[in-house]
């Protein structure tokens, strides 16, 4: 029975090494599992691990799911969710092909320039659920529909096929290159990994240092453990609720972006099978839906598995249909796993019904029975 | 219980019926009286059925502060199963349509069921059986799309008219109806509005919460059923994207309705309009040729718009109730300041 992961921070507290909390982690779970998945798929399949048309494919997206799942995740820390997530990868990946497009920027400005617009969309609706107090469910369902309105408007008005296809310097190297093309002196590196990996890298570790490293990622998850304690502790509970919906939309539009280069034209179609694979990731990740705990190696754990699983679903021929099944069914018993874990957590600290019941509680993330 | 006031209530109606009125009679002016044409009419109320069905299966899972995502999901698995037995395996079209009924039910009561049992949010749940009934739902029908003359019987039903009224759009009101009467009059449905506006007071008051849930969803899963069923008889054919759009909404009606999602209330009448207005916009796309995208458009902001005036009006009324206990409290302690003094002068 360890505190270990009990909210806003106390893993940090190093209380010794307990191997025993290692080994018992959902992620190491998650690690066996997937480690279980590639022996089984490579014995039944010998061939499925041909580097340059299977793995690199496979880490691709992995790469760009992760950074999905992590734009889910920074809401989810706060206590919230983000329905739009898929929209505002449309929205800002729309951006960065008009300026690709229109506007013939290059291709880092471009990034840029639908970076900064997935932010101040999803800044935007930070900054409504904030304001209004309203649930972030609603209010982020409400802009998924108003994107998905403005979204393919602006593209056929835009566009001639409602695609924009240009591709400026750069596009291709990162979205389809591997490490094959990268060659120092005279030694040219694997096929089976692409060039997407680096950035995604740097942004998870960019995430993963916010969250373990400064002042702001504590406020942050204090703010999703408890708002009224983050309040009275002096943060400034609304800012914070922006600033992680503006990262989260800025997240959600580069994992658009590098769709976009990975198939090369930006569409209105982009993210649209986002909005189930961000929540598996964190979920599976053990990323609590309540707030105040968040994995970065869990989301990209879960990730790789659910990716694992569609992969090897397609390598022995099984349909889009059992494909669903099977992940609909891999989330509920994940998440009956969190439901015991969090019980096994809570069972030592006696902790008191939620919200007293004359409080307002619509700044609590969805009603439901599951925070009791 | 939160009960809106009267006053409210009356004026978030009357807004919604001024807004369903105009919005008519410019489309009617626009299109040159063509909308009020009987063909035109016939249309609008056919395809309003469905909305109804579907927005009433979301707010009663709604009043007891969950959310169902999979209502699609069902409808469509319940369309789907209901054609391909009538068409594949040769069931009366009849059966096929209870039988989606009966799919309805039962998923819905397995959503409860998992609800109530893990205690994971309802939210999640139902987003895991939804992917799930999407996979079953790809998995009866493929990519064919299954005619609607292998069920001539029950498809006449979808065409026929009651009253100078579609008679799926009777069936529809006739549902919300008795939707609004049991939560109304019966002691389970002031049960499911009770576990929604609180629960520690629902269980002190004797109410079983994991009861209320289950019977919540398995309702909302019988009216997506039913949804289901009506597509069924009214569609010119089924395929796999039979209840593809019905999630947005499914969302939309309750809370243009204004139906908390926080629990415990429940607008039926709110919730028909709300779907006329949803209705009406989308006939306006039509009769303008705009494209499909703009419906989306024009809901999403008008639910962020009703969503923020709720709000709005919410803290204004708090404000104004503290007001006025605190000029209740300021006249007591003032009465209780008179007495004295008066007390005083008397024994003086």
């Amino acid at each position: 029975m360890t505190h270990a992961a009990s909210p806003a921070g106390a893993e940090k507290r190093r209380q010794g090494i307990n191997f025993r909390r290692y080994l018992t982690s959902p992620q190491s779970f998650l690690v066996l599992i997937i480690l279980v998945l590639v022996g089984v798929i490579g014995a039944a399949k010998p061939n499925a691990f041909n580097g340059a048309f299977v793995v690199a494919p496979l880490l691709t997206s992995i790469a760009i799911f992760t950074i999905v799942g992590l734009a889910q995740m920074m809401v989810l820390s706060i206590g919230q969710m983000n329905i739009a997530v898929g929209n505002m990868a449309a929205f800002g990946a729309m951006f960065t092909g008009m300026a690709f497009d229109l506007w013939d920027m290059p291709f880092l400005v471009g990034l840029l320039v639908g970076l900064v617009a997935g932010s101040i969309i999803g800044g935007l609706t930070g900054w409504i659920i904030a304001r209004t107090g309203v649930n972030s469910f609603i209010v982020t369902l409400a802009m998924s529909f108003a994107l998905l309105g403005l979204v393919p408007t602006v593209y056929s008005m835009l566009s001639p096929g409602s695609a924009f296809t240009s591709k400026p310097d750069g596009m291709e190297f990162l979205g389809r290159g591997t490490f094959l093309d990268v060659c120092m002196v005279g030694y040219c590196g694997p096929a089976a990994i692409p060039v997407m990996v680096v950035p995604v890298l740097i942004v998870v570790l960019f995430v993963g240092g916010l969250y373990a490293r400064t002042k702001l990622g504590r406020e942050i998850l204090l703010t999703g453990a408890n708002i009224k304690a983050a309040e009275l502790s002096a943060i400034p509970t609304n800012k914070r609720v922006v600033l992680v919906h503006a990262i989260s939309g800025a997240l959600a539009a580069f994992a658009g972006i590098l769709l976009a280069t990975s198939t090369g034209s930006f569409t209105p179609a982009i993210g649209n099978e986002f909005m189930l694979q961000s929540f598996l990731g964190p979920i599976l990740g053990g990323t609590l839906l309540a707030g105040g705990y968040i994995s970065v190696t869990g989301t990209f754990l879960g990730i790789t598995l659910a990716l694992l699983i569609r992969r090897g679903l397609e390598l022995f021929g099984a349909g889009v249909e059992m494909l669903n099944i099977f992940l609909g069914l891999i989330l509920l018993v994940a998440l009956s796993a969190e439901r015991i874990r969090t019980v096994r957590r809570r069972r030592p600290v006696e902790v008191p019904a939620e919200t007293p019941p004359d409080t307002p509680s619509e700044k609590e993330a969805i009603p439901s029975g599951a925070s009791a | 219980m939160k009960f809106k006031l009267p006053a409210t209530m009356g004026s978030q109606y009357l807004v919604l019926i001024a807004t369903i009125v105009l919005g008519a009679i410019l489309l009617g002016v626009s299109s040159g009286g063509n909308f009020f044409g009987p063909v035109s009419m016939q249309t609008f109320f056919q395809f309003l059925a469905v909305p109804i069905l579907i927005g009433l299966a979301q707010m009663i899972t709604l009043a007891v502060g969950q959310l169902n995502l999979a209502i699609g999901a069902i409808g469509g698995v319940a369309a789907c199963l209901a054609a391909v037995m009538v068409a594949d395996w040769g069931f009366n079209p009849w059966l096929g349509g209870l039988v989606a009924l009966v799919v309805g039910a039962v998923a819905g009561i397995a959503n409860g069921i998992l609800v109530v049992v893990t205690k994971i949010n309802g939210f999640i749940v139902t987003l895991a059986t939804m992917t799930v009934l999407l996979g079953v739902q790809y998995a009866l029908v493929n990519t064919r799309t299954i005619s609607a003359d292998n069920w001539k019987s029950v498809a006449a039903l979808g065409k026929a008219s009651w009253f100078g009224l579609p008679a799926i759009f009777v069936i529809a009101i006739i549902v919300a109806v008795m939707v609004g009467l049991a939560f109304k009059f019966t002691t389970t449905g002031r049960h499911l509005l009770a576990s929604g506006d609180n629960e520690h007071a629902a269980t002190l008051a004797g109410i079983s919460n994991d009861r209320s849930l289950t019977i919540a969803h398995g309702a909302s899963g019988l009216i997506a059923g039913f949804a289901g069923f009506i597509s069924f008889t009214s569609l010119p054919g089924v395929n796999q994207s039979v209840g593809g759009d019905w999630l947005l909404s499914s969302f939309a009606a309750p809370i243009i309705g204004g139906v908390s999602l926080t629990g415990g209330t429940v607008a039926v009448f709110g919730t028909v309009l709300a779907a006329f207005v949803v209705r009406l916009v989308d006939s306006a796309r039509a009769e303008f040729q705009l494209a499909p995208a703009w419906v989306n458009l024009v809901i999403g902001a008008v639910i962020l718009g009703t969503v923020a005036l709720g709000r709005l009006r919410e803290t204004r009324e708090t404000a104004k109730a503290g007001m006025l206990r605190a000029r209740v409290a300021n006249h007591r302690i003032n009465a209780a300041a008179v007495e004295n003094t008066a007390a005083e002068e008397v024994k003086l």
